[in-house]
């Protein structure tokens, strides 16, 4: 129903209510016919039907059940379809042309670097093995996304100075402190706050190279880190002791990687403001990373992190 | 010293002596002799124990664009409705 009757589309509600181009103007638009309307600077989220000319046919806050969203959704495709053929007739409705981007509410992936998808998931151990865990949250033990984009200077740090098998490089001081603020956290029930630079504890991640032959070379990347809410992990209220293994593969000649998998476990505990909920004590977290093309809109989605651009990539190499 | 380690010991000191190796280390030590802390099969198995599972994401099997202005455009060349998933915390990529 979402695919053929709807074109449907996504967003996140901290950037497109701030945004200050036409895009922008045109969310607000269809906003304030909604169910948040005059919410001030506060969210306007919700699922929203409505038509290219911006008139909103339906809307609703998230969270209801499945068979009243499909319901609803009906309802407001048969209003679309009482509308004014002249209205609703394909090429109708002329679209004027954007104008220059809001660069302060856009993001966009670094050009030449790449995109890795990461999921992380709660855990439980059973007879040494790693499954999947268990919580009473609703969907707290679902595996929750993220992304993490690499800008280009940050690949060309990752290549093999040496090819030879055996040789071990740290990978950037700045690059697994990024990774380790950003990536490994606990976002299975909802937003998570970064880490803050002072909360990592330790964290080192290193390259070796394993194997390869003139076109490639093969890389394990080994790591450990510790974020934790107190200088003394014991005593933190919040934290993550985990450790990192990856298989990568550097080409060549195209200075780049084709493969780049990530498994990250460890024990995490505590919650955050906006992430209630969480197990108590300390419990197995797994973080996994794999590289995404990019072609799929939806893996141009900035992590989330980057809303803060100058924390998220380091002011010196916005 | 065997000639392997000589090799790459001797390859380490060019890149100090040369001034490229400012963010690496050049040890071939612990780290490359050291045990993964998974096996091959530990490994694989958390990828897959972690990542969605067939049919656990179901929603992202929509072809969600991600610009609303885009959405806009392809909703009116073809006559549709716009329907917004609209979230604080991207609905694709945050939690």
């Amino acid at each position: 129903m979402a695919t053929e009757d709807f074109v449907p589309v996504s967003g996140d509600d901290w950037y497109q209510r701030r945004r200050k181009d036409a895009e922008g103007r045109f969310f607000m638009q269809i906003a304030e016919q909604g169910h948040r309307k005059g919410a001030g600077n506060d969210t306007r989220q919700g699922i929203y039907v409505f038509t290219a000319d911006g008139e909103v046919l339906w809307a609703k806050n998230t969270g209801h059940d499945a068979a009243y969203t499909k319901g609803e959704l009906k309802r407001a495709l048969a209003q679309y379809q009482r509308l004014p053929a002249a209205r609703r007739a394909a090429g109708a409705v002329t679209v004027p042309v954007h104008g220059p981007l809001d660069t302060n509410y856009t993001r966009t992936p670094p050009t030449g670097g790449l995109i890795l998808k990461v999921n992380t998931r709660i855990l439980d151990k059973k007879d040494g093995a790693y499954t999947k865990g268990s919580c009473d949250r609703v969907g707290g033990a679902m595996s929750a996304r993220d992304y993490l984009w690499l800008t280009k200077p940050e690949v060309q740090s990752l290549a093999p100075p040496n090819t030879e098998e055996g040789f071990t490089y740290d990978v950037p001081k700045k690059l697994a402190d990024r990774i380790a603020r950003f990536n490994l956290v606990d976002n299975t029930r909802g937003e998570p706050l970064p880490w803050g630079q002072q909360d990592v504890r330790k964290c080192r991640m290193t390259l070796t190279a394993v194997g390869g032959n003139a076109e490639y070379i093969e890389l394990r990347l080994d790591g450990e880190a510790v974020m934790a809410s107190d200088a003394d992990p014991v005593k933190a209220e919040t934290g993550y002791d985990v450790r990192l293994l990856g298989k990568l593969r550097y080409v060549l000649a195209k200075q780049t990687f084709d493969q780049f998998e990530v498994a990250a476990v460890g024990d995490h505990w505590g919650d955050g403001p906006f992430t209630k909920g969480a197990r108590p004590g300390r419990h197995p977290l797994g973080v996994t990373f794999g590289l995404v093309t990019g072609d799929n809109p939806a893996d141009r989605v900035p992590p989330q992190a980057a809303r803060n651009q100058d924390d998220y990539f380091g002011k010196a190499s916005k | 010293m065997t000639r392997h380690r000589f090799s790459i010991l001797l390859t380490a000191i060019l890149l100090i002596v040369s001034g490229t190796s400012a963010h690496f280390s050049t040890r071939t030590t612990a780290a490359a002799q050291a045990k993964p802390f998974l096996s091959d099969a530990q490994f694989a198995a958390v990828l897959k124990t972690v990542r969605p599972a067939p049919a656990e994401d179901a929603f992202a099997e929509i072809p969600w664009l991600t610009s609303l202005w885009d959405a806009r455009e392809k909703a009116a060349k073809l006559g549709k409705p716009i329907l917004l998933w609209e979230m604080d915390g991207h609905p694709l990529g945050c939690g």
